[in-house]
């Protein structure tokens, strides 16, 4: 493992990639492994900043990514790129296509680019995208890019994993709005209206100064920038100075008022938990023993021996108990 | 005694009932991938209640059904034009002059890819391509040496162009004029269908608002300039050869011409001015009497299509069309059955009216032509008109129950296609969706599961074998010394003209594309009369219009359908799923075009079909550099490469991405599998450098998927 880290943080492409395959990997050695290795990489972070974009389906993310990205290697900024891909075929394969939407990036030396599939996990994120995330950090570079499906639950679960979170949003009519009204201010940083061009221009600059005065309605709290809005055009490359201006500003804002740090605090406590809680799940799930017992507890409830949280409370001593 | 006629079709049924031993004749209809039903039997019932067709019309008469011609080939028979170009312009130019000499009657220029793509041969990134798959052409230069000795005034010539189609139409029209000719007597059809490339063909440049500023252009420059050339190809041909079905074939052509007529319009030009030089290109497949009626259909739905258009001139109501043979429906397996094939196809051809014909060569899925089998092809068509009397009579195949209201079937179902596109506001937007594409790609997946699945027989391929599959010669290219020659030429050019005015014309053709201002064409001929080569002028247009890249999509689920509860199909899941169980992680395969090789149609098969057999699939875009494959594997720790070769890139490109492999990691495991158009003669080649397999033309997914899963299990 120490082997794999030196290369990891030497920027080794292939240590990289091999590294993600042991986070992304449900086989027990690899999980064993992945843990050691994101141990030692955790405690000597590097210095990225971790972007989440998250927005409906088509609206441009990939050529949002490509266009920006594009913007950020000719800076001489060093970018990796997770993606996660929704398509999941029916029989558990899928088709990775990302990658033909971001094909000039792919080709710089200066990016990693890497998809995965996202299974139907919840949240839109895939197992080991967080663990990837800090190996990508570990590996020196400036920006990790992380690109999920927008449906539903996800903003919140990515948001959770990044410093500054994105929505995209095409030209589109109020509807897309209202729904994503609740909650917005919280999660997102940047909106970013795409699309911006030819004949879709008139309305994607009306949809901004809508999402514009939608979002002066909320107060964010004192130690963050209000909620921006920008617009873009990712085909024609316009905009993205001022994403860029944005994400400086924020960052600089956040760590000035302590808001960064507490924010990556906070998400190593939500990550920290969680893994507990999945840990002592997947204990209970295996246990036969508990199996057995709660099966036994319900006859006596039925035939009126034991009462219903009487049980309960038997069942969780009994498996405090055995897991002293 | 004479029956009424219900009475004597009760009779008739009995009789198939009972020689067949079934309950109803109709049990015998079949449904064929245009989903039309084919039945055993027609009467002059099915001659009535038409919408489209006119069965007592005449040739030459609206709608045209029979003919855009009374005449037809009583008086001229069609135009034997093989379609041909490879390695230089020298080379090239003594291959047509050896053709025309034995019977061929017109040209048919296939250039190389770099040229359809706007690069020069000294271009690195075509380094793999120059001169494999069509002749390298990169200046006027080359294009004289390429008609030298052919007459350009007597000879007309077809060009298979549209991404480079202004650089290359202007070098054209240079030559002719430095052979002392004016444009005015030059005869002849560029393709420049560019909807197409963006569907099927791949050879794109520009995005499709640039792009077809440029066809509308190059419309008003010959309306006023070549009167006697056509100014466009418009094309189903392409679409055929990706998988479409002759429906959809017929009606996204159709649709696209459409797109063509309001854009020439667009430009101020009437309907009349410029229709009349509208022409089109079919494939023959091995669907015989369909294909008849297809180009029936196609005359019938034109002649209405350009009446609503306003057209007047019986020239722009008639539908002139070439047609070749598919190539698509020929094997690398037991390859002289390729002979029947395309003789079949050409009689259909010719039954349905074409104007002019390719007939291809029995070494289709193996390489380019060679001489041999080039003079076999052409004898197909001579033997057709000279021996067998299909010229005597105009359209012979009507009257035909069977043939009449299949055109008819044809009709109705490619207008319903043709209403849908309408509907989304035309073909340029139908193309932006994506629509044509992916319901191109799902009719090919279906026809490779028909295929593999055994419902569908291919002679030699799933069903009659041939146990001793023969040898034969193969045209062989030497693509490092063509680039050579290249080079030197691209070096003298150079050196002689003069670059400050070249300069000058260059930047007059960028700002006139950026500011949508002048006839882009008339502007390229004075970039190419100073001396600009194809790439240079296509750069100049690039500065301004920038440059197109498709997003890859495909159909999952379609190929997976077939084979539901199929044993083999099942055991490959299996195999799968336990690997998946064993390593973490399922099976991932990154599939790769490389090169300027625009064929994906295999890529994209093979890729869906893997997924749903459980494998992940990384798609990579078209145009990849070895060095673009390699990062992206590394990157995304693939188990093994699929390369999807089929232009004869792959002894330059397979060893130099084993090469990039190697550079991005020492002790790279990933393996790497080939797959298209790979002569025999090349495996060892590959093998040799550390190939794992090849898959050529004809096999069967499920064996390659097999395969596959075997290797990546043993690692
Ligand atoms: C269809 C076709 C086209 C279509 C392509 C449509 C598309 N979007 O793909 C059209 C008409 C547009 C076309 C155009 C051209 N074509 Co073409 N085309 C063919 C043709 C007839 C069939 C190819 C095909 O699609 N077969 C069906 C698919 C399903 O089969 P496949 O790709 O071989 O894949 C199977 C196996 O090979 C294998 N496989 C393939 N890839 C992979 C990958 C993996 C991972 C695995 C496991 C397996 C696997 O499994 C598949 C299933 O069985 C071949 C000749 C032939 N019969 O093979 C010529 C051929 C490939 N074309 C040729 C040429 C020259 C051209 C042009 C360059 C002509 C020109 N000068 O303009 C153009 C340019 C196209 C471009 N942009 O590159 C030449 C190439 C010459 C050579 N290799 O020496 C060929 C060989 C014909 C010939 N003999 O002249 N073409
Ligand atoms: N006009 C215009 N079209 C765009 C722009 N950005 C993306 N598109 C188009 O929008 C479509 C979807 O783009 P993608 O990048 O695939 O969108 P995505 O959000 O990643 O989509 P999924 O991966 O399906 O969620 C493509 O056809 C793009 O060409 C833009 O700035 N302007």
């Amino acid at each position: 493992m120490k082997e794999l880290k030196d290369r990891i943080v030497a920027g080794e492409r292939a240590a990289i990639a091999k590294a993600i395959t042991l986070v992304e990997s449900s086989r027990e050695e690899d999980i064993q492994q992945s843990h050691e290795l994101i141990s030692q990489l955790i405690k000597s972070p590097g210095h990225a900043i971790r972007v989440g974009f998250s927005g409906p389906p088509g609206v441009g993310k990939s050529t949002f990514i490509e266009s920006f990205g594009t913007f950020l290697v000719n800076k001489n900024f060093k970018l990796g790129v997770l993606a996660i891909d929704p398509s999941s075929n029916f029989t558990g394969g899928s088709i990775l296509g990302d990658k033909t939407r971001m094909s000039e990036i792919s080709k710089n030396d200066n990016t990693f680019i890497r998809s995965t599939p996202s299974r139907g996990s919840l949240g839109g994120i895939a197992v080991g995208t967080r663990e990837a995330a800090i190996i990508l950090d570990a590996a020196g570079y400036d920006y990790i890019f992380i690109e999920t499906v927008g449906v539903g639950q996800s903003e919140i679960t990515a948001a959770n994993l990044v410093d500054i979170f994105t929505l995209i949003v095409g030209p589109g009519s109020g509807d897309e709005l209202q729904g994503i009204k609740k909650g917005i201010t919280e999660y997102a940083d940047l909106f970013i209206v795409n699309k911006n061009d030819g004949d879709l221009a008139a309305q994607a600059s009306k949809t901004a100064s809508d999402y514009k005065s939608a979002l002066s309605f909320y107060n964010k709290e004192s130690n963050t920038l209000d909620t921006q809005v920008v617009l873009v055009s990712s085909v024609e490359n316009k905009g993205m100075d001022l994403v860029l201006d944005a994400y400086n500003q924020i960052t600089e804002t956040n760590k000035n008022s302590s808001e960064f740090q507490n924010r990556r605090k906070n998400q190593l406590s939500y990550w920290l938990e969680e893994e507990v809680r999945n840990k002592i799940l997947l204990k209970l799930d295996k246990d036969r023993e508990i199996s057995k017992k709660i099966a036994n507890e319900v006859t006596k409830i039925i035939s009126g021996d034991t009462g219903f949280y009487t049980a309960s409370q038997a069942i969780i001593d009994t498996f405090l108990d055995k897991n002293k | 005694m004479k029956k009424d006629k219900n009475n004597r079709l009760n009779d008739w049924e009995k009789k198939f009932v009972k020689e067949v031993k079934i309950e109803a004749s109709n049990e015998f209809s079949y449904e064929t991938d245009e989903g039309i039903s084919i039945n055993p039997l027609y009467t002059s019932e099915d001659l009535l209640n038409y919408e489209f067709n006119d069965v007592n019309s005449l040739p030459g008469e609206w709608p045209y059904t029979r003919g855009p011609k009374a005449s037809m080939y009583t008086n001229r028979p069609w135009t034997i034009r093989q379609y041909a170009g490879f390695s230089t312009a020298e080379e090239s130019n003594k291959f047509y002059r050896k053709n025309l000499e034995a019977g061929q009657m017109g040209l048919s220029v296939a250039f190389d890819l770099p040229t359809h793509r706007g690069y020069d041969s000294d271009d690195e990134i075509v380094m793999g391509d120059v001169g494999k798959a069509g002749v390298a052409i990169d200046s006027v230069e080359d294009m004289k040496i390429l008609f030298d000795g052919i007459p350009l005034e007597k000879m007309s010539v077809s060009m298979t162009m549209n991404g480079a189609v202004l650089p290359v139409l202007a070098a054209f029209i240079v030559a002719g004029e430095e052979q002392g000719l004016d444009k005015k007597v030059l005869s002849g059809t560029i393709q420049n269908d560019i909807l197409k490339e963006f569907m099927v063909r791949n050879t794109y440049i520009y995005p499709p608002e640039p792009s077809m500023r440029i066809v509308a252009d190059i419309i008003e420059y010959t309306a006023n300039e070549m009167p006697k050339f056509n100014s466009i190809s418009i094309s189903g041909y392409h679409m055929q050869e990706a998988g479409a079905n002759n429906v959809q074939e017929l009606a996204f052509t159709l649709a696209d011409g459409m797109e063509y007529v309001r854009a020439a319009m667009s430009k101020g030009l009437a309907v009349d001015d410029f229709a009349p030089r509208l022409s089109f290109f079919f494939a023959i497949g091995t669907d015989f009497f369909m294909e008849i009626a297809k180009l029936r259909a196609a005359r019938t739905l034109w002649a209405r299509i350009m009446q609503d258009f306003g057209a007047k001139d019986e020239k722009s109501l008639t539908l002139r069309t070439h047609c070749q043979t598919s190539g698509v429906s020929l094997t690398e397996k037991d390859p002289y059955n390729n002979i029947v094939r395309t003789s079949y196809e050409a009689l259909s051809a010719i039954l349905g009216g074409t104007q002019s014909l390719h007939t291809n060569s029995f070494d289709e899925a193996i390489a380019l032509p060679t001489e041999f089998s080039s003079r076999i092809a052409r004898n197909t068509q001579l033997i057709l008109q000279n021996e067998t009397g299909v010229t005597n009579t105009v359209d012979p195949l009507a009257g035909s129950y069977f043939v009449e209201k299949l055109t008819e079937d044809m009709c109705s179902a490619a207008w319903k296609i043709i209403e849908e596109v309408e509907e989304m506001g035309g073909m340029t937007k139908a193309v932006a969706a994506g629509m044509p594409k992916l319901s191109i790609e799902e009719s090919a997946t279906k026809k490779q599961a028909k295929i593999d699945s055994g419902k569908r027989i291919v002679v030699g391929v799933n069903k009659f074998k041939n146990p001793k599959e023969p040898k034969i010669d193969v045209l062989v290219i030497d693509n490092e010394k063509v680039r050579e020659d290249q080079i030197k030429k691209i070096t003298i050019l150079k050196e002689k003209r003069n670059n400050d005015l070249l300069r000058e014309k260059l930047s007059i053709i960028t700002e006139a594309a950026k500011n949508k201002k002048g006839n882009l064409l008339e502007l390229c001929v004075e970039a190419i009369r100073a001396r600009g080569t194809v790439g240079e002028v296509s750069k100049a247009l690039e500065d301004a219009f920038g440059r197109h890249y498709a997003t890859n999509l495909g159909v999952s689920g379609v190929y997976g359908k077939f084979f539901e509860k199929d044993d083999k199909f099942m055991a490959i899941q299996n195999k799968i799923n336990n690997f998946e169980k064993e390593n973490g992680r399922r099976p991932r395969v990154l599939i790769v075009k490389m090169g300027q090789d625009g064929h994906d149609r295999g890529a994209k098969i093979v890729a869906t079909s893997f997924a749903d057999l459980g494998f992940d699939i990384d798609m990579g875009p078209l145009f990849q550099s070895p060095k673009d494959v390699a990062k992206d594997a590394i990157e995304n720790d693939v188990h093994a490469i699929g390369v999807s070769t089929l232009a004869a890139g792959h002894k330059t490109l397979v060893p130099e991405l084993m090469k990039q492999l190697k550079a991005l990691d020492k002790s790279n495991k990933i393996i790497v599998f080939v797959g298209g158009v790979i002569p025999e003669q090349d495996y060892q080649f590959l093998y040799d450098n550390e190939v794992s397999a090849i898959f050529g033309p004809g096999t069967s997914i499920l064996d390659s998927a097999e395969k596959v899963i075997e290797l990546i299990s043993k690692k």
